[in-house]
């Protein structure tokens, strides 16, 4: 694990760790021609997470400049495979170039990532990858999908959106859709990543709360895709229960979510399952 | 919204099966059912296709969509009565009136100016999917404010409690609601906010402004009626210009010379013809009738001369409005009490407070040369 010298550490007591896969925040396509000529030599372009990046990063100005002892800030790390050498320089000098505020760089591979997620405590990875989202959440770590519409997504706000739909069912399971493949495990595995979800929604909520209504750098959304009024209702009633009011909230019951989401844009897309995302574009 | 991809999906209507397959839904039996939510409607088919997992319609709610259905986006002021929160956000500011909105979640909103046209479409809605069960073309009430999601849970609370039928939301927590409105296909928006009508008219969207009366007349529980000044509304502002800028004869004199040129369309000429589209559904089960939209025209143009255009015009397009009221320049408020018009659409500031003065719910479309040269109010010219 590298860690960045320039970047102050942050309490690990408080801060909400977030792992984001670095070739979600560089574009390190070298299999065909750069979409873009890179920006210096040596340096990547910036891919569908970087947008993600850069608004945290200004919601940890907000917040330093209201308390400059702040503890409860998130950290952003970054997941790397070992396999590309050439790489891992380029990674670290374009954290440099673009003056991103990366703690550490973590190396890992397909099998054991999971594992550096809980060794990092990592409260919630970031990814365009469906497969490794639903990994991390199998696992009890909330896992979200970086939505992407490079150069639109804003850089001055930082937008979270949950979907709702299983949020919003009340405790007794009979009241879930039957599904022919919900099996004990999955269950299991909605409970577990329930209660780190939990743990980070109250988080986001108690920096939330830190701003007014208008003018914040941090934005929850609520979304429910195919659900009646409500159980969405229920869900920002469960969200608020947790610790966090949104800001914005959406019923579909069934519209057509990618014209939605296009004006929305969010940076990330809590759904746990993927269920109700499927037809989201991760990138564009 | 293009009005065009719409019409190629309308001109299957009255075919069952041609509706089903416009929307790509895979054929199969409909039955009605019961939802735990107290909903009956069709049962619909998940999606067949290329994904992983079908994604099922929970609880067997009927949710048309937005392509296919003619969507009324309301603000939550005009749906209900929020004088008073209104009054707490102006004097006391956002966070104030939040909090004002979670101390009261559980105290339902009164109905608003657009309450009884929202009711009525529910009414229209019921007898199209006996007639048209599995059909998706009917009226789809979305929820469209700027208002923070806190106030969420106390409208969606109200609209439990007067057993409405809207389950779409869309709350921006402030941000403009006008890019929503598109995503939705909004046929008609209504909202108590002139600036933000006006930017859904400059994206082609119809809207109006709605205001809360001081009285308001009964309406009629069985049949929806909608009533709809011509000039700036129905058809563009152009003859409205010559009689602003040139006076009564030449407004007359161009009118003559013009009859059998066609006028523009105006903002809410694609809101007639989508209702004209639903109308045509209940004449082709025989309820000619006893159609439950009825449609008015109710200008200041008069029958024997400047009318005819006017006819002409809409005959052209066809479209009809089942009466057509040429006043000749008589106030507008005493015809529009005998017809009582769940909502009366007109540019003029001066009919819209004429009308709403003796109880009719009037809206005002904020559209052309009328706005920059209102009304006077002692002068009543016969057109």
């Amino acid at each position: 694990m590298n860690t960045d010298d320039d970047v102050k550490q942050k309490d690990p007591s408080r801060a909400v760790v977030i792992a984001i896969s670095h070739d979600a925040v560089f574009d390190l396509k070298e299999e065909q021609e750069p979409k873009a000529p890179a920006a210096a030599s040596g340096v990547l372009n910036p891919g569908p997470g970087f947008p993600f990046v850069k608004a945290v990063q200004r919601v940890n100005e907000k917040l330093v400049e209201k308390n400059p002892n702040e503890t409860l800030l998130f950290d952003v790390i970054l997941l790397s495979s070992k396999d590309r050498p050439k790489s891992q320089s380029e990674v670290a000098n374009s954290i440099k170039h673009y003056g991103l505020e990366i703690t550490r760089l973590c190396f890992c591979n397909n099998e054991n990532f999971t594992s550096v997620l809980r060794s990092n405590k990592v409260k919630l990875f970031l990814s365009t990858n469906t497969d490794y989202i639903t990994k991390a959440q199998d696992t009890g770590v909330p896992a979200a999908l970086l939505y992407g519409q490079r150069g639109t997504a804003t850089l001055d706000q930082l937008r979270v959106l949950f979907i709702g739909d299983s949020l919003g069912f009340s405790e007794d399971t009979t009241d879930r859709p039957k599904d022919e493949d919900t099996g004990e495990d999955q269950l299991q595995s909605v409970q577990l990543t329930q209660s780190s979800l939990e743990d980070l929604v109250a988080l986001i909520g108690e920096m939330r709360r830190k701003f007014g209504r208008e003018n914040s750098p941090l934005c929850a959304c609520l979304m429910t895709v195919c659900s009646p009024r409500n159980v969405c209702v229920r869900a920002l009633k469960r969200l608020r229960a947790w610790g966090l009011e949104v800001d914005e909230a959406f019923c579909l019951a069934g519209a057509p979510q990618s014209r939605l989401l296009a004006h929305i844009q969010p940076h990330i897309l809590y759904d746990h399952g993927l269920q109700y995302t499927l037809d989201v574009p991760a990138l564009s | 919204m293009s009005l065009d991809s719409r019409q190629a999906v309308a001109t299957h209507d009255g075919r069952a099966d041609a509706s089903v397959a416009a929307n790509g839904d895979s054929k199969g039996s409909w039955g009605d059912t019961e939802d735990s939510y107290g909903h009956s409607g069709p049962v619909n088919k998940p999606k067949s296709g290329a994904v992983r997992r079908a994604r099922k319609v929970e609880g067997g709610i009927f949710f048309p969509k937005p392509e296919n259905a003619v969507t009324i986006a309301v603000s939550s002021r005009v749906l209900f009565r929020t004088e008073t929160e209104q009054k707490v956000f102006e004097e006391r500011g956002v966070e104030e009136y939040l909090k004002y909105q979670v101390e009261h979640e559980n105290e339902p909103f009164a109905p608003g100016p657009a309450f009884p046209f929202v009711k009525a479409l529910e009414t229209v809605n019921s007898q199209l999917r006996e007639l048209y069960p599995d059909s998706e073309e009917l009226f789809d009430i979305v929820l469209v404010t700027y208002n923070h999601a806190h106030v969420g849970v106390r409208l969606i609370n109200t609209i439990n409690y007067h057993n409405l039928f809207i389950e779409r939301f869309c709350m921006t927590g402030g941000s403009s609601p006008i890019g929503y409105l598109k995503a939705y296909h909004t046929n008609l928006y209504l909202s108590a906010d002139a600036e933000k009508v006006r930017e859904a008219l400059a994206e082609g969207i119809a809207a109006a402004t709605m205001f809360t009366p001081e009285k308001l007349i009964e309406v009629s529980d069985t049949q929806l009626r909608v009533a709809f000044d011509g000039d700036a509304v129905l058809f563009s502002d152009e003859s409205e210009r010559i009689f602003k800028t040139h006076g009564l004869d030449k407004f007359f004199e161009h009118e003559k010379e013009h009859e059998n040129k066609l006028l523009d369309h105006g903002p809410l000429k694609g809101f007639l013809e989508a209702l004209g589209k639903l109308q045509k559904k209940f004449y082709e089960k025989g309820h000619r009738l006893d159609c439950p939209i009825r449609t008015y025209l109710v200008t200041a143009r008069s029958a024997a001369s400047s009318g005819i255009r006017a006819l002409k015009t809409l005959r052209a397009w066809g479209l009809e409005t089942d009466e057509a009221l040429f006043l000749a320049g008589a106030p507008k408020g005493p015809m529009l009490e005998k017809i009582r018009p769940h909502i009366y659409f007109d540019d003029q500031m001066f009919h819209v407070e004429g009308a709403a003065e003796m109880g009719t719910i009037a809206a005002h479309v904020p559209y052309g040369i009328a706005q920059k040269h209102p009304h006077k109010k002692d002068s009543s010219k016969s057109k």
